[in-house]
């Protein structure tokens, strides 16, 4: 752990001070007493007394982050598979998003007014309720409204639809016990709601959840819909506004990988004009596109509604067909399509699914 | 800001004094790497700071859905809905309009938009128990000049309408008190209304509903056909004032749409929200789409529908979207007492159906 002393977070004309009284590495610090350093480095008490608590407090996280530096690509897969993932309850969507929305990681839905953004979100946001011995992750959820959509009565459907589905799952005694537990009141009782106003409340809320989120370590999504509408509003200076907009990005891959989260995030859609074409495309421009790890876009097709993978580091694209009915976010029926020529065969991931499948669209 | 009452180290607040912050949204605003170099902060420190000041600008801390819907939080009520003073229409709606929010309603002239918006100020009017906000409401008007006549009808009309309710509740409402009137006739004048004299309304507790009858009249005519940008930063701008206001003072806004007609072929840039077959959609672009909680749209359907002997052309009143609503429609005709829906047997709940 050669640490050197200019690396270190602490002020600048401390570490300038350091510097000068020779003190190179982190090691050379450690165990020095607070009154010895004062005299040596010529800084005051209290900041001695912070250098070295700091270097107490920074030890531990750093060997930690040492300990991980040497972990095999074998040990980060099964890190990332006992994450698991959240389920859609669209099971199209569920296989092209690899069993689900990730844990650790942050997943961006875009879309048109209308098209399901916020039904996902609320879907998701019950989902990840469902209890281990069903094969869901058993935890609570955040949801940052910053729109004002968040209407509880919708909530209370996709909930009951939720309990009413494991009820018809429940085979074992183990099941059977879970499901006492698993209650409307329980689901709406773990999920947790904040609304945020305007960008600087958004802000605010996201440096307090480190907090919320160590009192509460069963949370495991965090969602904010949406974070186009409080961040297209008085905004003059663009450039300041893409700096907040990474910063809050990086904050919330850091939550997302610290707290074993799955953050999903929702943005609007604007129309960009090239060439004389006009296309939809998402909003808060090019640079925010590389913010979040996985990239969902929902639009119409005529009757349809679609849901591509545009952007995913494990998954291919792919365009599944989805509906939203009273129980929630489900997969398309089986509609006797007009054409339904070839797309018997192209599907590389197992023919246990019945649904129609696109994957040639996108 | 003052600073001292922060709960940090003496030393933090002299830095943040010395670095000229003037507020806390300041320092929300600059990114941790920054506000150390402006400070001459340690890190630790700098997230010290950013904790205490996020924690003195946002007081509201996380409720569980359960106390929502229980409404143990008197802020955000959320069961409650304005009704539509037709149990055909509060079916479809379920229950009437979300208190909070902006709900767009859209149509063709002439398909009813205006009738649904007086009905909607005069149910706004009733108790709460009845489906109302127990307040007043404000019309503003783009367009054309208020229906003071139709209103008037539509009072004395009032006991036909609301038979469940009982008479002497009807006759004491003095309704024609409690509706404001604007008019304006520029954007100017209209962002002036809602951002001085509206809240002032909404503030004395005089006022709980917010129509605007129309946004597109004022945006489609003052801007040109290449000022889209100035256009949309304008929408916004407007949007974001009424949406304060809805969520601030709990009052539902309506906004009055007109629609645009659909060009035929291929237009990747074309949004139609699923409507299929429409041949139009509402105005003003996917720009104000955007802001819009709950989008209805009412059309025109050729022929007859008969009521008690009376009849009227039939209209269609869909729901586009809507967080807690399912894409569906029903039939409702305009009679002298006000807008009605017609009963299950004879719409069509379709959620696809069109004309």
């Amino acid at each position: 752990m050669q640490r050197t002393v200019p690396s270190l977070p602490l002020a600048p004309s401390v570490k300038v001070k350091l510097i000068n009284a020779g003190f190179q590495v982190a090691s050379d610090l450690i165990d020095m007493r607070p009154l010895q350093l004062c005299k040596e480095a010529g800084i005051s008490q209290e900041e001695a007394v912070e250098v070295l608590q700091m270097l107490r407090d920074d030890g531990q996280p750093h060997q930690q982050r040492a300990a991980t530096e040497s972990l095999t690509a074998l040990d980060l897969l099964h890190q990332e598979q006992a994450l698991g993932s959240i389920v859609t309850f669209c099971s199209a969507l569920d296989d092209a998003l690899g069993g689900g929305v990730p844990v650790g990681k942050t997943t961006e839905i875009c879309g048109a007014p209308g098209v399901g953004k916020t039904q996902l979100c609320m879907q998701l946001a019950v989902d990840v309720q469902i209890p281990v011995c069903f094969g869901g992750l058993g935890g609570k959820a955040l949801y940052i409204d910053t729109e004002g959509s968040f209407l509880v009565q919708r909530v209370v459907d996709m909930a009951e639809a939720v309990v009413q589905h494991c009820t018809l799952l429940a085979e074992d005694t183990e099941q059977r016990q879970a499901l006492e537990e698993l209650t409307v009141e329980k689901i709406l009782s773990s999920l947790f709601l904040v609304r945020c106003h305007d960008y600087v409340e958004l802000l605010a809320e996201v440096y307090l959840l480190p907090d919320f989120l160590s009192e509460h370590p069963e949370v495991r999504l965090v969602v904010i819909d949406s974070i186009a509408f409080p961040f297209r509003h008085d905004f003059e200076d663009l450039s300041q506004r893409t700096r907040l907009l990474n910063g809050l990005a990086q904050q919330l891959i850091q939550l997302a990988t610290q707290h074993s989260l799955a953050v999903v995030l929702t943005n609007q859609m604007t129309t960009r004009v090239s060439n004389g074409q006009s296309k939809l495309v998402p909003a808060l421009g090019e640079s925010w596109g590389h913010a979040a790890t996985q990239r969902l876009i929902l639009h119409w097709e005529g009757l349809r509604r679609l849901a591509s993978l545009y952007k995913s580091p494990s998954q291919m694209e792919a365009t599944i067909q989805y509906q939203i009915t009273l129980q929630g976010f489900r997969d398309a029926p089986d509609e006797p399509r007009p054409t339904p020529a070839s797309s018997a065969v192209s599907c590389p991931s197992g023919n246990h699914s019945k649904r129609p499948r696109m994957e040639d669209l996108s | 800001m003052e600073w001292e009452q922060l709960d940090l180290n003496p030393r933090i607040i002299a830095a943040v004094k010395k670095a000229n912050f003037r507020s806390a949204k300041d320092i929300l605003c600059v990114s941790g790497p920054d506000v150390q170099r402006l400070t001459r902060l340690s890190k630790a420190d700098v997230q010290r700071l950013h904790v205490c000041v996020a924690a003195v600008v946002f007081k509201s801390k996380p409720l569980s859905a359960l106390q929502l819907l229980r409404g143990e939080c008197p802020v955000l009520e959320a069961g409650h809905r304005l009704s539509f003073a037709c149990p055909v229409l509060d079916g479809l709606m379920r229950g009437g309009l979300p208190v909070r929010g902006i709900t767009e309603l859209a149509g063709e002239s002439a398909a009813g938009k205006t009738q649904f918006c007086l009905q909607l100020c005069l149910s706004v009017q009733y108790p709460q128990e009845n489906g109302g906000l127990n307040s007043g409401a404000v019309y503003i008007c783009t367009e054309d000049s208020f229906p003071i006549k139709r209103l008037r009808q539509l009072i004395t009309q009032q006991p036909q309408l609301r038979p469940d309710l009982p008479p002497a509740l009807i006759r004491s409402r003095h309704f024609s008190d409690n509706i404001y009137i604007e008019h304006a006739a520029d954007l100017e004048a209209l962002q002036a209304c809602v951002s001085q004299r509206v809240p002032v309304l909404l503030k004395r507790g005089l006022v709980r509903l917010l129509v605007v009858d129309s946004v597109a009249a004022l945006f489609r005519s003052e801007f040109q056909a290449d000022e889209a940008v100035q256009r949309s930063r304008h929408l916004l701008a407007f949007s974001n004032t009424l949406h304060r206001l809805s969520h601030e003072y709990g009052a539902p806004v309506v906004c009055v749409n007109q629609v645009t007609d659909v060009v035929d072929g291929p237009n990747p840039g074309r949004c139609d929200y699923g409507l299929v077959g429409s041949k139009v959609l509402p105005a003003l672009g996917i720009a104000w789409a955007n802001q819009v909680m709950v989008r209805l749209m009412l059309r025109r359907l050729p022929g007859q529908v008969q009521s008690d002997g009376r009849s009227s052309a039939p209209r269609k009143l869909e729901v586009v979207f809507a967080p807690h609503l399912p894409r569906a429609s029903c039939l409702c005709g305009v009679w002298e007492e006000g807008v009605r829906g017609i009963p299950d047997d004879h719409s069509d709940l379709q959620p696809q159906g069109s004309s």
